[in-house]
């Protein structure tokens, strides 16, 4: 029974890291679409030192 | 033998603690923008039911699980899924109830401590990794510390380090964690300095008050018991809430020329997470003492944070960092053997080493969070960008991430 929990868990762990990380039409047109740059991780400690 | 009046009261405190974690959605929806309240809602509401089922499964085990290999780090996986976890009690923790009573009021121990860091992140961390995050944190870093400062078996435990219910545990390193995760995301875009209004003081001071109530089951249901230590903490933790409340208040009155609203909401957390570490173990005069203390410094920490470049969004790491840092180490100065045989003397009872265990316990929960935080954040960062892009962020994350608005145009 907790291998079956489990691994129904672990599909759901699956489909989260498959779903889209986003809505694709939240800019109005392609060329107010950013690309997906925003945030090389360590930007934030860069800018804080 | 379960005894009903302490299982009553452990079961009814468990629900007090679950109602935190929607007090703090409001808290914390209130202070961002209107564009981001859902996702900053959802942050807390996902993690009540995601960490509800990762403590069942796994949690409960590595944080209370007899220990792994005798050294006190780690539980190991002979609960997991909670199998020998019964309705009679356990041989080791909270002997008068229900074994899944007691692992229930821990697991909202477990939901709360991650939706806090989510303050410092809010309005521009992406939910898909939000939740690979979550997911890493609660097994990562909330068990293995758990186990060590409240386990029997637990190295910080042995040491001695007091901590009632969760000033190190939950607070400590949730606001470490916040302060690591708002370096490494970077700030917010659009900023009005030298600070973004809340977008819905009500909505964050209805959060407060119930966070408030539901801290009197994080606290005095820590006795795990219907007993008069848990009287003690419940009318410790209401003594330094207002106080701190009070010093917030004053402070800001004093310092900005008004008596602030969200002041004495943000005043009233910082007493109430202070005093977690110390409920059980002081007096209420005692605890006057940390409520005022603990408004002086986290008001101060929160004017350096202003100050800085970190945008620590709704300032985790000055509240909870900071408070629970502070909370710890009030608790090595003042707590008695006479309010709670089962604790220890401190500082004024004539046992000054009490502060430095409790120094030790801050320094390592301090550095473990921060160390285990960047290395989680770096490789969810490797599976799916952390921030979200620009576009998204200047729409705002409710239309961006989750597809829908909280109010209408």
């Amino acid at each position: 029974m907790v291998i079956a929990a489990l691994v129904v868990f672990g599909a759901l762990l699956a489909a989260w890291l498959l779903a889209p990380a986003e809505r694709a039409q939240v800019a109005r047109t392609p060329e107010q679409r950013s690309p997906d740059v925003a945030a090389p991780i360590t930007e934030g400690l860069a800018e804080a030192a | 033998m379960v005894d009903t009046g302490d299982t009553a009261w452990v079961l009814i405190s468990t629900a007090l603690v679950m109602l935190m974690t929607p007090g703090l959605a409001l808290f914390y929806g209130g202070l961002v923008r209107r564009k981001n309240v859902l996702s900053t809602i959802m942050h807390s509401f996902f993690m009540l039911a995601l960490v509800s089922v990762i403590w069942v499964l796994w949690g409960y085990t590595l944080a209370f699980g007899p220990d792994a290999g005798g050294l006190g780090i780690i539980g190991t996986l002979q609960w997991a899924g909670l199998e020998g976890v019964t309705g009679a009690p356990s041989d080791v923790y909270a002997t008068t109830v229900p074994h899944l009573a007691f692992m229930a009021f821990q697991m909202m121990f477990a939901i709360i401590t991650p939706a806090l860091i989510t303050g410092a992140f809010a309005e521009r961390k992406r939910f898909k990794a939000f939740v690979l995050f979550s997911v890493g944190w609660a097994t990562l870093v909330y068990a293995p510390i758990a186990h060590w400062v409240w386990s029997p078996d637990g190295w910080l435990y042995s040491l001695g380090v007091l901590d009632f219910a969760g000033g190190t545990v939950v607070h400590l390193s949730s606001g470490v964690a916040a302060l690591v995760a708002a370096l490494m995301v970077g700030r917010r875009m659009g900023l009005v300095e030298p600070a973004t209004e809340p977008h819905d003081v009500p909505m964050t001071v209805l959060g407060a008050g119930l966070l408030w109530f539901g801290w009197f089951g994080f606290n005095a249901g820590s006795a795990l018991g219907a007993s008069g230590i848990a009287a003690v903490a419940l009318v410790t933790t209401n003594t330094a809430a207002a106080m701190a409340a009070l010093t917030w208040v004053t402070i800001s009155w004093l310092h900005r020329g008004t008596p602030s609203v969200v002041g004495a909401a943000v005043g009233a957390v910082a007493g109430l997470v202070a005093i977690t570490p110390a409920a059980g173990y002081v007096s209420p005069a005692a605890a006057i003492l940390i409520g005022f203390g603990v408004g002086v410094v986290c008001y101060s920490a929160s004017l350096l944070r202003l100050r800085s470049r970190v945008d620590d969004a709704l300032d985790v790491f000055a509240v909870h960092g900071v408070g629970g840092a502070f909370g710890a180490v009030a608790t090595g100065v003042f707590a008695s053997v006479a309010i709670n045989e089962a604790g220890r003397d401190g500082l004024l009872a004539g046992m000054p080493g009490q502060v430095a265990i409790q120094l030790v316990g801050v320094g390592v929960v301090a550095l473990y969070s921060a160390a285990m935080t960047a290395v989680i954040l770096l490789a969810v960062n490797g599976i799916v960008r952390i921030r979200v892009p620009r576009d998204a962020e200047e729409a705002g994350l409710d239309l961006a991430q989750h597809g829908e608005i909280a109010y209408g145009a």
